[in-house]
């Protein structure tokens, strides 16, 4: 059975962090230089959004004798989902002004 | 002195080991093929089949990335992310049974320890074993969830343990029961070779059946340690011993029997062995259909398998790399390492007789 957690503070960063350009194809050393993530933290994230459908891969081909390289972007749902986030550090401000409940990155994210 | 000649051996041997795995010999500095290519490849390869393609991504990534730390230190972050990546599925269960075994057997031993006051030579063994137990846990775990070697590995390890406890499967046999030579020959020769060429049918290839025969020896190292010290729990004191040698001496040396025996024999023969095994029945299978199979690698050096589909992972044919050479590379480095766990396994068997035989004892 698949959880629907909500996503980590890193996931969110990934997510912003394509969103930022979401037609251009990311590599992923890049893309951890970018969000100051280490592999290790990069790639399980970048396979729980894929498996969401929030994010779509490529491969790049080979360059001479370098090895193919994997490309990633946002999917339109991806794109949803980033666009309904609340901006960070103002969700609260932005809830507080509406007089209701923003809706949770747990109800998104099962929703994704 | 003897054994500090050994233990200067087994560091040499892992020196050599790690030396040898470093060296590469590439024409061109991008195609690479250095030890942290092939320590994530080794990492890729464990994921399972669903994976597969976050494994290539990896590699293909670390083909591109310039410099030695960044690329050790995207490599060891990528290893870690496989190694843990999930799906486990039903291997999760298997991991924590293995991790139940094995802190059940820490906990007995402690306990023994605590109860009995074992002098410091007893207390550095059960360091030595919690070492071990560690080791065979988390090598384990990585194992079970490699493709189509849970199974037949776990059912190797079965195997392994029951014949090792064949001579009496009471917990006062265990103790006393005095090991028959032919027995003693199907624990350290048959079985380990009857689950090495097993472990090469049913995976497949050499790679499978070493993994296969490394599952087996950590599995059945885990059991019977276990089994071997609630063996000691439950009998306690009492019992034959060495001559002179009663009340907490009688339980340190069976506690040391059980480290020596089930710890370092048993798998060390079990993986020495089964590797062989599976690396010539995986020879002497792919000897007839080597000629005509075409291989194909990816750019970061892994074979691709012929059932994987290419539209969704890429793969480059190198020319230059033929079937036979490929096979005489593969062949080459099977051979080293297994010519090196077997001096490993001589010299801790040498380690072992020498403290048998230590004037001290």
């Amino acid at each position: 059975m698949q959880r629907n957690r909500p996503p980590s503070a890193q996931a969110v960063n990934v997510l912003r962090t394509l969103a930022a350009d979401p037609a251009r194809w990311r590599y992923g050393y890049d893309l951890a230089t970018e969000v100051h993530l280490k592999s290790g933290s990069l790639y399980p994230i970048l396979v729980r959004l894929a498996d969401r459908g929030l994010l779509e891969t490529s491969w790049e081909p080979a360059q001479g004798s370098r090895p193919p390289r994997h490309l990633y972007r946002l999917t339109l749902a991806g794109r949803e989902y980033v666009a309904a986030l609340p901006a960070p550090d103002a969700r609260a401000a932005r809830a507080s002004r509406a007089g209701r409940a923003v809706p949770s990155p747990r109800t998104l994210w099962s929703e994704a | 002195m003897a054994i500090f000649i050994c233990l200067l051996c087994l560091i040499g041997m892992v020196v050599v080991w790690f030396r040898g795995s470093a060296q590469v010999a590439p024409a061109d500095p991008a195609a690479r093929d250095d030890v942290l290519v092939r320590l994530l490849r080794w990492a890729v390869s464990l994921l399972s089949a669903q994976r597969e393609e976050w494994g290539q991504a990896m590699l293909g990534e670390l083909g591109h990335i310039d410099g030695r730390v960044r690329r050790w230190r995207f490599a060891a972050g990528c290893v870690s992310a496989a190694l843990l990546l999930p799906p486990w599925g039903r291997a999760a269960a298997a991991v924590w049974a293995m991790v139940a075994v094995a802190v059940g057997s820490v906990g007995l031993y402690a306990f023994v320890g605590v109860r009995y006051g074992l002098q410091a030579w007893d207390w550095v063994f059960a360091a030595v074993a919690l070492v071990l137990l560690v080791s065979y846990t988390l090598g384990a775990s990585v194992l079970l969830r490699s493709p189509r070697v849970a199974l037949p590995g776990l059912l190797g390890g079965l195997l392994a343990a029951l014949i090792w406890l064949a001579p009496g499967y009471t917990f006062y046999d265990v103790i006393t029961s005095v090991t028959p030579q032919w027995v003693g020959l199907v624990q350290v020769i048959v079985v380990p070779l009857l689950v090495g060429v097993a472990g090469a049918l049913w995976g497949g290839s050499a790679m499978a059946g070493r993994r296969i025969a490394q599952l087996a020896a950590f599995s059945a190292a885990l059991f019977v340690f276990l089994y071997g010290t609630l063996a000691v729990v439950a009998i306690g004191a009492r019992g034959p011993g060495d001559p002179g040698c009663t009340g907490s001496c009688n339980i340190g040396d069976r506690l040391g029997n059980n480290t020596t025996f089930y710890l370092w024999c048993l798998p060390l023969w079990t993986a020495a062995l089964g590797w062989a095994a599976a690396a010539y029945t995986a020879r002497v299978r792919s000897r007839p259909a080597t000629s005509a199979v075409p291989v194909s690698f990816t750019a970061a050096g892994g074979v691709i398998a012929g059932t994987r589909d290419p539209m969704t992972v890429p793969e480059m044919t190198r020319p230059e790399a033929t079937g036979r050479a490929v096979r005489v590379r593969n062949g080459r480095r099977t051979a080293r390492r297994v010519l090196l766990w077997a001096v490993v396994t001589i010299i801790v068997v040498l380690i072992f007789a020498a403290w048998l035989w230590a004037p001290s004892r």
